[in-house]
């Protein structure tokens, strides 16, 4: 291949950070490449097959690539060993294509947390330097784009919105939403119907969700899901301007005297290197993958990676604090229609509450705090690996012959498990950062990321007061066993940050239109912008950035190109 | 989907195999000497051969010398006639004919355990050894303590055999892995070999995903 490739716009990453750069440049007018290090496959190749995520197809191997993971054990030393579970997707699209679509915006409060509820010792808070005004705007556009569905009902804690409502109705609701409802509001709260990154129509060539009950972690076959590549890159690829190269493992990024990037440096599906210049670079491959790639990609200017002048790259990364609860519900006690409701598969749960997104409880933490959310779910499915899970008793023993297969009856056929997931902010704090790891190579020889995952023994308070709301409302739900847990564990699947945008190159990795800092044109545009997470997943807020970079993006190259003209 | 995930917790390939989890401890993790452990009596000692699992060397030629298939239908010369016989009795201890649901066999339970044992990650894990390696234990055990080979003890007796086996950890963890592929040619697609014509999915009423795999699909089709 010629290294004389030139664009536009270079998009490392085709997930939810990489799609609307992509979708957005292409639909002006601009010549863009991504470079992708999975393959492209799509809803021909996504069967409902517990084999793909047991076998981790369409996600990359440990043998390849791999992190090193620091995590804190109780006696305050550091654990360390290798983990495969912080790869989300190596596919066109990302992980977007085995999210579960659970769409929540952030609120207000969350992009100025310091101001708003004031330091916390040991945790980086910062005031973020646009406001939710400014992202509000993208939230639209991503409703509109992606076709996110939903219902807008009036809550004490419900965002500002520019538009009344999604433009989308909600997508079809097991009748457990309805036992929910009661429940909640016999306990006062406010059940809320969640909105989701799945169609409930056909639109804009997409079939809308055929309901098979096996969402999440399995891939979309109808193309109702709205990862990256089924709601903007094929638009993208259609206009003509938009190649997209697969099995191309981007490793460097090349800088000139200014410090500005020039071209970058990929692996090809053969292992040989190859070059693509552009004239903007953006980077979103994860936020641990993309610190990882700015670290690594060292210039004359940046020695120590590209905007690391004051040590800020991979810094104050965070996952989502929280927990899960379970309700699980005893089908034999309940009559043959109840039963029977209960043990419907197909259409999703679709609640979530938000009480709690702020919490007022002077007695339990002194003054009003940031709290979190809790949405009710199922869980994809994966019978093999619960089948498995039931060979041993609760004190552990093997258990086998007619005592087990009697299990897996009761089981399969007499109890129903519903969940909860509590999603709280993950304070941001010197324990929680990326690296490069000095010893740990992978395939293609590159040294790989050092991920320390500590945490803020103040989420853990806030996360286990809001689980216990959860399994409150299972209880009044009528479950026979309900419990959850508050957990310190990161969730591999829902990381942010390590590259957080601020006015103050000193405290920031990026300015306010998510630029590298001391480079004219690297641009980040996944989850690694945000200073916290916000007590939801970030999906939808990481999808809605990207829409606003691209903007910046457009009036950086129609300037360029006007001074050109001039001169 | 939270998915809180810790290196302590997703250790190995083998914890989600199910092994407990004190996995694969030799006598010298144990405490114990190997000549310590011949000096204890005999049934015992037969015992201590499940605490001596997955040689390195061995699982190191058994992935050397195979190679991963695409093809569903395998040759069956994974494990010999008698190999596949004493299987085939345990397996039916395991998931027994016994009036409620599909037994192993109907489950084909053997024949998909053969065609698991050509998937590269299970070689890799040392199971086709592992497995060939338990059931010369088994039969060892068989005739010590009841003086014939696993297959030809009564089914009282084959299950006092495998409660005795279960009581070292290497010997559970040997039933363990067989349960694991019992599992998977209970509740996987029929286009994997077990769960013929949905029979396991029927007895426990479990709503299947749509579109199913296929032929051409499956998950080996795209390693």
């Amino acid at each position: 291949m010629s290294s004389l490739q030139e664009f536009d716009v270079c998009i490392i990453g085709s997930g939810a950070g990489g799609g609307p750069i992509a979708y957005e440049l292409a639909k002006a007018g601009y010549k863009t490449v991504v470079l992708e290090k999975g393959g492209w496959f799509d809803e021909e190749d996504f069967k409902k097959d517990e084999m793909l995520s047991r076998r981790k197809i369409f996600r990359s191997k440990i043998a390849d690539e791999r992190h090193v993971l620091e995590e804190p054990n109780a006696d305050g030393t550091w654990s360390e060993d290798t983990t495969s579970e912080f790869w989300g997707g190596n596919i066109v699209g990302g992980a977007s294509n085995f999210m579960s679509g659970y769409f929540h915006r952030l609120k207000p409060e969350d992009f100025r947390l310091l101001s708003e509820f004031g330091p916390i010792d040991g945790a980086n808070i910062v005031d973020w330097p646009i406001t939710y005004d400014d992202l509000e705007p993208y939230y639209t556009k991503a409703e509109h784009v992606l076709g996110i569905s939903g219902k807008v009902v009036n809550h004490p804690n419900l965002e500002p919105r520019s538009t009344p409502d999604f433009p989308l109705p909600p997508t079809a609701e097991h009748p457990i939403a309805n036992w929910f409802d009661k429940a909640a509001k016999d306990l006062g709260f406010h059940p809320l119907p969640m909105a989701r990154g799945i169609l409930s129509k056909p639109f804009n060539g997409r079939n809308s969700c055929e309901y098979s009950g096996y969402c999440g972690s399995y891939g979309c076959h109808s193309g109702a899901k709205a990862s990256s590549r089924a709601a903007l890159l094929n638009d993208a690829v259609k206009t003509g301007r938009c190649e997209i190269i697969t099995y191309a493992k981007a490793y460097h990024i090349n800088t000139d005297q200014q410090g500005n990037a020039t071209s970058v440096d990929y692996y090809d599906k053969d292992g040989n290197s190859q070059q693509i210049k552009a004239k903007i670079i953006t980077v979103a491959c994860y936020s641990i993958e993309s610190s990882r790639l700015l670290l690594s990609s060292n210039g004359e200017k940046h020695p120590n990676g590209i905007g690391n002048k004051y040590d800020q790259i991979g810094k104050n990364l965070h996952c989502c604090a929280g927990g899960t609860g379970h309700g699980v519900f005893d089908l034999s006690k309940l009559t043959v229609e109840q039963a029977a409701e209960l043990k419907m598969r197909g259409p999703f749960f679709n609640r979530a509450l938000q009480d709690w997104y702020f919490i007022d409880d002077k007695k339990e933490f002194g003054k009003r705090i940031k709290g979190g959310t809790i949405d009710f779910v199922f869980d994809p499915p994966s019978p093999t690996s619960d089948a498995n899970a039931l060979k041993r008793d609760d004190q552990n023993n093997l258990i086998w012959g007619t005592a087990f297969k009697q299990r897996l009856k009761s089981h399969f056929t007499q109890s129903r498990d519903f969940k909860f997931e509590v999603f709280c902010d993950w304070l941001p704090t010197d324990d929680c950062h990326v690296s490069l790891d000095k010893s740990e190579k992978d395939k293609w020889g590159s040294a790989v990321a050092k991920v320390k995952v500590g945490f803020h023994p103040h989420d853990l308070k806030v996360a286990q007061y809001i689980v216990n709301k959860g399994v409150q409302v299972m209880q009044q739900m009528g479950a026979t066993q309900a419990y959850g847990n508050a957990f310190t564990a990161p969730t591999s699947n829902l990381i942010a940050g390590g590259l957080r945008f601020g006015h103050d190159p000193k405290t920031s990795a990026l300015d306010a239109d998510c630029r590298v800092h001391g480079t004219d044109n690297v641009f980040v545009t996944d989850g690694s912008f945000m200073p916290n997470g916000g007590s939801i997943t970030p999906t939808w807020t990481i999808y809605a950035n990207s829409f606003r970079v691209a903007d910046k993006i457009k009036m950086q190259l129609a300037s360029e190109k006007t001074t050109l003209q001039q001169s | 989907m939270l998915k809180a995930s810790s290196t302590r917790s997703h250790s190995s390939e083998k914890a989600k195999k199910g092994a407990a989890l004190k996995a694969y401890q030799g006598p010298l993790e144990s405490g114990l000497n190997r000549r310590a452990f011949l000096r204890t009596s005999t049934a015992i000692s037969l015992l201590a051969g499940f605490a001596l699992t997955k040689p390195t060397f061995a699982i190191q030629q058994t992935a050397a010398n195979s190679t991963a298939s695409n093809n569903l239908a395998t040759d069956g010369d994974i494990f010999t006639a008698q190999q596949q016989q004493v299987l085939d009795a345990v397996q039916m201890q395991l998931f027994p004919d016994d009036g409620d649901g599909p037994s192993a066999q109907d489950l084909n339970a053997l024949v998909y355990l053969e065609w698991a044992m050509t998937d590269q990650q299970n070689i890799d894990d040392g199971d086709v050894d592992f497995i060939a390696k338990g059931i010369t234990w088994l039969d060892d055990l068989a005739k010590q303590t009841h003086g014939g080979p696993f297959i030809k003890l009564t089914s009282r007796q084959q299950d006092k055999v495998l409660k005795q086996v279960a009581k070292s950890q290497a010997g559970e963890n040997w039933l363990s892995l067989l349960m694991y592929y019992l599992t998977e040619a209970l509740m996987l697609d029929p286009v994997y070999g077990g769960n013929p014509n949905m029979i396991g999915w029927q007895w426990l009423e479990h709503q299947p995903g749509f579109p199913a795999p296929i032929t051409g699909k499956t998950y080996r089709d795209f390693l």
